[in-house]
């Protein structure tokens, strides 16, 4: 393809594709800090096309597609090619992984101990954890959680984080400029901007740890913590996870013995400094 | 269509289960399959290990083990369940 | 480029130790993009290996794996199904190579669930496996129609809880398709697998891939279709397949087959004018596993239906669909 970059995040290895010049320069820009992923051979490929012969230059118009690609994917505009690159990447992840039980969930660590969070978008996951990722924990992920099928233990993800609306203002308060990505508005989502991970995440990307407690957190609700069933979670994360049925049995085993052995809460909260709270509470508190 | 009064497991190695708490979590093997199940199916499947049964001969079996009132409206239920899992290919009709 | 790269590891797996680093990544989007991606894992399974292939190609046995797992339990539950009709289940293409453990069956990404029965069983086949759970995917009338008065299938059915499909054909081409391959003869001389499961006697595995590949579609996935007869052909003779090609009237196309399969995945054979433009079209993929020769493409799309269909049938047809927005890919 015309142009083409390699990145490294966690353990996969990604050559992404672009017919046009913009979206992989966002993506250098902001991959910076990561291991060179040049010059090696990639667990996924990624492309960037016209989504039509004259898109390319007329009202340019992105279809991602690559190694796993859904064929009714909607075109995005050029202007939010960098969105298209990461949903291009998140695709692969999300189709083709299968290494690991992939969670859809975020992940923040501390002392060798990790706390996932998991739920609907929209539940306030991914903006929790960048901003315990901002306030000394380190963040493994906000969208992937990988499960490792034998030692149980979770490895990191840590690709951009993506704020999505309100998120973005929460962030760019506590995060420099300089970790911020261009402001996307208008896209399916509403206005999107990317946060580069903090060096830490960065450096320890290969670092693993032990699942210790598990959330699901709900903004928007009166501030409560109430305990989950074991069946309940276990039905929530099959739902959750893009690979538990690829997997086979062990997937089955992997998420049994994660269910048995994390604890579980839902977290009700109505803003992101009530949630931190509850959340290093019940964190001090698990035994 | 010929209803079947004889139920057997799909295979020996077919299930793998596991306890969540009240939930039994059962991985079939031959469809790639989870199934949650609660009591009785267990206790029925339970049965089966032994050989192929029929409904009535399962309900007198767990009728020693457990208090199951009237045995028309117990065999009706039984059945019940066994289409069920014949249907998710838990188990067949022998 | 084009897909040779994927043709030569598949016939000759250790060519790939002279891959460099942009070669293997070549490699691997088009064995994915051709879905051949298993085939090739089982392919390169003793070779030497750069350490950063051998959990890609780990990952593709598991796929192939569930592949197999989930076409053989889909085979088995229609099996059941149909079980009180007193038939047994004749399997189709990688179901079948699954089922009866032949090496075209190694790794393969199998679909559907592609089943044979005789074309007076078709109702009581289809309200069988209606009862058991599988329902219409298509409520357009148009194509309704079309299936049931033209194609020499069922429109396709999928199981309300599995989500998987079954195409229940009765002969093994579409009826408005100028060859008419002997159906009966197909069914009496199927083989058993299994107790209730069967499958095509191996010359009409054969003339059944040769005709799916040229006779019938575009030669989309084509480049598996015919490593599959590339298997498929050691468990035959010559002869025999001549002879058995000949009475369903598809001997050019099993020859066809034969010289592209000895061609691309063989020694190799000499090749007419027309079988270049064959092999060129399956080979129409670049080292992004991006389809090329998008003229090439369309031309064999448009021949795929002109061989299904008398003309004036044909135009109709893609009126209907244009207007229905479909557009070759």
């Amino acid at each position: 393809m015309r142009h083409s970059l390699f990145l490294k995040i966690g353990p996969a290895t990604f050559r992404i594709g672009s017919a046009w010049r913009q979206p992989l320069d966002h993506l250098k820009t902001l991959y910076a800090d990561y291991p060179a992923a040049d010059g090696g051979i990639t667990d996924f490929t990624v492309r960037l096309e016209p989504s039509a012969f004259l898109r390319r230059w007329v009202r340019p118009s992105i279809f991602i597609t690559g190694d796993h690609g859904l064929a009714d994917a909607a075109p995005m505009s050029l202007d939010h090619g960098l969105l298209a690159a990461e949903m291009g990447m998140n695709l692969q992840m999300a189709l083709g992984w299968r290494r690991h039980l992939l969670l859809h969930a975020s992940s923040v660590e501390k002392d060798g101990r990790a706390l996932v969070m998991t739920g609907e978008s929209g539940s306030g996951k991914s903006t929790l954890a960048a901003q315990l990722g901002e306030r000394g924990w380190r963040l493994m992920g906000d969208e992937f959680a990988l499960l490792d099928l034998l030692t149980g233990e979770l490895l990191p993800f840590p690709r951009l984080v993506s704020l999505k609306n309100g998120a973005i203002g929460v962030l760019a308060a506590e995060a420099p400029s300089a970790r911020l990505g261009p402001l996307l508005t208008g896209t399916a989502k509403g206005d999107i901007c990317h946060l580069v991970p903090r060096a830490d995440a960065i450096v320890r990307m290969g670092e693993r740890a032990r699942p210790s407690m598990l959330l699901f957190p709900r903004f928007g609700h009166e501030a409560a913590v109430r305990p989950v069933g074991q069946g309940e979670v276990f039905m929530r994360l099959t739902q959750a996870s893009t690979n538990y049925v690829a997997l086979g049995e062990p997937g089955f085993a992997a998420l049994t013995r994660f269910v048995q052995a994390v604890p579980s809460h839902a977290l009700d909260f109505r803003s992101g400094e009530e949630a931190i709270d509850m959340v290093e509470r019940l964190w001090a508190m698990r035994e | 269509m010929t209803v079947s009064l004889y139920y057997r497991q799909d295979g020996p190695d077919a299930l793998v289960a596991c306890a969540l708490e009240e939930m039994l979590l059962l991985y079939h093997r031959p469809s790639g399959q989870t199934h949650m199940v609660i009591s009785p199916v267990p206790e029925i499947l339970g049965e089966l290990t032994a050989g192929p049964l029929a409904a009535g001969e399962i309900v007198d079996r767990l009728a020693q083990r457990y208090e199951l009132g009237a045995r028309d409206q117990a065999v009706g239920a039984v059945e019940a369940h066994l289409a069920e899992m014949t249907a998710l290919g838990l188990v067949r009709a022998a | 480029m084009n897909a040779l790269p994927l043709v030569r590891a598949l016939r000759e797996p250790a060519s790939a130790a002279t891959l460099d680093v942009p070669g293997w990544n070549a490699l691997i989007a088009m064995a994915r993009a051709e879905r051949l991606i298993g085939t090739l894992a089982f392919r390169l399974a003793d070779q030497p290996l750069p350490p950063a292939m051998q959990p890609i190609l780990a990952d593709a046995r598991i796929d192939a794996e569930r592949e197999s797992r989930q076409a053989l339990w889909e085979a088995d539950r229609a099996a059941e199904a149909i079980k009180p009709l007193g038939l047994p289940l004749l399997l189709l293409k990688g179901t079948a190579y699954a089922a009866a453990g032949l090496k075209a069956g190694e790794g393969r990404f199998i679909g559907d669930l592609d089943i044979l029965v005789p074309r007076a069983s078709m109702p009581a086949v289809e309200r069988s496996l209606l009862d058991a759970g599988w329902e219409w995917v298509k409520s357009d009338p148009y194509d309704d129609a079309y299936y049931r008065q033209w194609m020499h299938e069922l429109p396709p059915l999928i199981h309300s809880s599995r989500d998987r499909m079954i195409d229940v054909h009765h002969t093994i081409l579409p009826l408005t398709a100028r060859q008419r391959p002997d159906a009966e003869a197909i069914m009496a001389e199927a083989v058993p697998i299994t107790g209730q499961l069967s499958m095509l006697s191996a010359e009409d595995r054969i003339c059944h891939a040769a005709a799916h590949l040229l006779a019938d579609g575009d030669l989309a996935g084509g480049l598996r279709n015919l490593w599959d007869i590339h298997c498929l052909l050691k468990d035959v003779d010559a002869e025999g397949l001549e002879e058995r090609a000949r009475r369903h009237g598809l001997l050019p196309h099993v020859r066809q087959a034969r010289r592209l399969a000895e061609a691309l995945y063989g020694a190799g054979a000499r090749l007419t004018p027309w079988d270049r433009l064959v092999r060129a079209r399956l080979l129409a993929r670049d080292g992004w596993g991006r389809e090329t020769h998008k003229l090439l493409r369309f031309g064999f799309y448009l021949r795929s239906h002109w061989l299904r269909m008398p003309p004036a049938m044909l135009a109709r047809h893609l009126w209907t669909k244009w207007r229905k927005g479909h557009r070759p890919a």
